[in-house]
């Protein structure tokens, strides 16, 4: 099973263009400078294409952090 | 796919560097009924890419009606160059009821038609914006089943019926983007996203993306006249199958009983009606030219033939030297042409030692040669004219005439032997379109590169302080039609030419001398005591560099910066002369 943290953080690097970003469970948008809701889209949209998954509605709205993203991820793949 | 998610990124990159703010930016409002943001952001870089700078301005989301409704509205403070609009089908305000009758459907589709008037005609105030607007895209959902079609109240007949009005009943300055063909062929279930339209009103899967925005580019690099009009083929294993030099005229594939022979003939038809609506055609190929003629002439199977090649070119040299060959042989630019070559290694050739040149990017199977073409659109124009179809038959007269030159020593003799015949009239509202089309498009018989919408000449023909003129020319070997305009302006006693451009077909054929013979006498009845013009430098006139010197203007001033040079006349005897009947 492939590490999913490890993968996530290589997206938030690649979509953010910071390759100093560390992630941790409790990490929201507040703690990205440039993580605004045209970034979120974009982000949401690479984690799907990344992982060959797909979130419903329900779970992007209910996806707050890091630590949920990466549980959802696991749960998906 | 690949190539797509590299282009959002770099254009995410791009959208973090401050943009110089320059007053020669383009400026680009983006307004729609979903989210654009992610379109503004592609759409710069992809016009930075080709050298376009821009000031964007992003409209409200559902911002359609605040935006434009309200004059005063950023939207108007920007003053846009272009406004792109999105319209969605979620905006329809009613769609018809089940059982609905024809005229209350008709009534309910007015209604649209009108609010998109108001909306044009509104934006149009900003003098000279042009507006970019895609159709309806229609959604892959059928209440009726099969009956959708056939049934005018259903929503898809009602987006198909809307669509259609607003592409006919749209003014000059709207160009309406087919953006639902463009979902129907990548397939509407995967166009829409719905999950992404009800979390952040994204109009379609963002994979698209950046297809959507080189369709916008296109359209916008056609507005600043970069279109391109010749197509360049390489014959072996492009234009038939196998090696004309080995395999001999029988011995290629074009029968139509083999499948690979078929896919060649199958190329050669799209190719013929691509060159039967105005596009150029030029052979480039590393032949002997006698023997890459012969299929063309002895070959039955072969579609194209040689009268429809207006410039043929079979050496040993490299093409990039045979296509300066071409450009200069044509008159034409080399940013004008597309090269289309099966061999991968003249296709980076060509790419890296003539980056204006549109390289298709061949595939390997010639049965899909045709549809790259149409993937890549490289010939998207404005508008077509008479003049883009009577062009092909001109070069292949050029041909004639060039052989009569060489039979003629003296120049003059030439051009009497040519028994020209032309005019110079004052523009009336049916060659509008014509004349705009030859202002936009023309690059190095152009004064100062100033360009125009059909409403602007519109306006002009009907302001009294505006001259608007166009020659037309003909000769013993074919009709070339409307090719040169001159808009004049008048101040007071002072008179100004403000636009002079011609087509470099009838370079030194007295084209210029009877049209600005006509000039002063539209000077002369203006009353006019002073005539001025200036010549605005770029890096593709400097054909006309002296044209006023040699009409007796004088230079009064020059400007550096602005890279132009003022010039004042006040004698208006004509004294040139030229050989061309006047009709």
């Amino acid at each position: 099973m492939m590490d999913v943290k490890e993968n996530l953080q290589d997206i938030f690097r690649r979509i953010f263009d910071d390759d100093s970003i560390l992630l941790f469970d409790e990490m929201t948008a507040d703690d990205i400078e440039d993580w605004d809701s045209l970034m979120h889209i974009d982000l949401i949209l690479e984690i799907e294409k990344v992982f060959s998954i797909k979130f419903t509605t329900e779970e992007v709205l209910k996806t707050s952090n890091v630590g949920e993203f990466i549980r959802l991820i696991e749960n998906k793949i | 796919m690949e190539n797509n998610s590299l282009i959002i990124r770099q254009a995410r990159k791009y959208a973090k560097h401050k943009s110089v703010a320059n007053s020669k930016n383009l400026r680009i409002a983006v307004i729609g009924s979903y989210s654009t943001q992610h379109i503004s952001m592609v759409l710069k870089y992809l016009l930075h890419e080709e050298c376009i700078e821009t000031d964007i301005y992003e409209g409200q989301y559902n911002g359609i009606a605040m935006d434009v409704l309200d004059k005063s509205s950023d939207l108007y403070m920007f003053k846009p160059d272009i406004v792109i609009v999105f319209p969605y089908h979620e905006d329809i305000h009613a769609y018809p009821d089940v059982l609905e009758t024809q005229d209350k459907v008709e009534r309910r589709i007015n209604l649209e038609v009108d609010y998109y008037k108001k909306i044009w005609s509104n934006l149009s105030e900003n003098e000279g914006v042009h507006i970019i607007q895609t159709n309806f895209v229609i959604p892959p959902l059928r209440q009726y089943g099969n009956m959708e079609k056939k049934l005018w109240y259903s929503a898809s007949s009602f987006l198909t019926v809307l669509n259609q009005r607003i592409l006919m009943e749209c003014p000059a300055n709207v160009t309406i983007v087919d953006l639902d063909e463009f979902a129907s062929d990548v397939g509407k279930y995967n166009w829409f996203d719905y999950s992404a339209y009800f979390l952040y009103k994204l109009g379609f899967k963002m994979d698209y993306l950046p297809e959507v925005c080189k369709l916008l580019v296109r359209q916008i690099l056609v507005m600043q006249g970069k279109t391109r009009k010749c197509l360049v083929l390489d014959l072996d294993n492009t234009v038939w199958g196998g090696i004309i030099g080995d395999d001999g005229c029988e011995g290629i594939r074009l029968d139509p009983n083999d499948a690979v022979g078929e896919a060649y003939r199958f190329f050669q038809k799209y190719i013929l009606s691509l060159k039967n609506r105005g596009v150029i055609l030029a052979v480039c190929s590393k032949n002997e030219e006698s023997i890459a003629k012969t299929p063309f002439e002895k070959n039955k199977n072969m579609i194209l033939k040689l009268d429809d090649i207006a410039c043929f070119v079979a050496n040993w040299d490299d093409k990039v030297q045979n296509l300066r060959r071409i450009a200069e042989k044509l008159n034409i630019g080399l940013d004008s042409m597309v090269f289309f070559d099966d061999n991968p290694a003249e296709r980076k050739l060509v790419h890296d030692f003539l980056p204006m040149v549109h390289v298709v990017d061949v595939p390997e199977d010639p049965a899909y040669y045709a549809i790259q073409i149409e993937k890549e659109s490289p010939f998207e124009w404005q508008q077509l004219t008479q003049e883009d179809v009577i062009r092909n038959t001109d070069y292949n007269s050029n041909e004639k005439r060039e052989k009569l030159r060489e039979s003629i020593v003296d120049y003059d003799v030439y051009l009497r032997a040519l028994e020209m015949k032309g005019r110079v009239c004052v523009l009336s509202t049916e060659y509008v379109q014509r004349f705009t089309q030859l202002i936009n498009k023309s690059n190095q018989f152009n004064v100062r590169t100033i360009r125009y919408s059909e409403t602007d000449i519109l306006k002009y023909i009907h302001d009294q302080n505006y001259k608007c003129l166009y020659s037309e020319l003909e000769d013993k070997f074919g009709n070339h039609g409307l090719i040169s305009c001159v808009i004049l302006r008048r101040e007071g006693a002072d008179a100004f030419i403000d636009t002079w451009v011609m087509s470099c077909r009838v370079l030194k054929r007295g084209v210029e001398e009877m049209m600005f013979e006509q000039v002063l006498e539209e000077i002369k009845k203006w009353g006019c005591e002073t005539l001025y013009a200036e010549y605005i430098e770029t890096n593709k006139n400097a054909l006309v560099r002296h044209l006023y010197d040699q009409f007796g203007f004088l230079q009064i001033s020059s400007d550096e910066e602005a890279k132009s040079i003022m010039y004042r006349l006040t004698d208006f005897k004509f004294t040139g002369a030229y050989n061309i009947t006047k009709i």
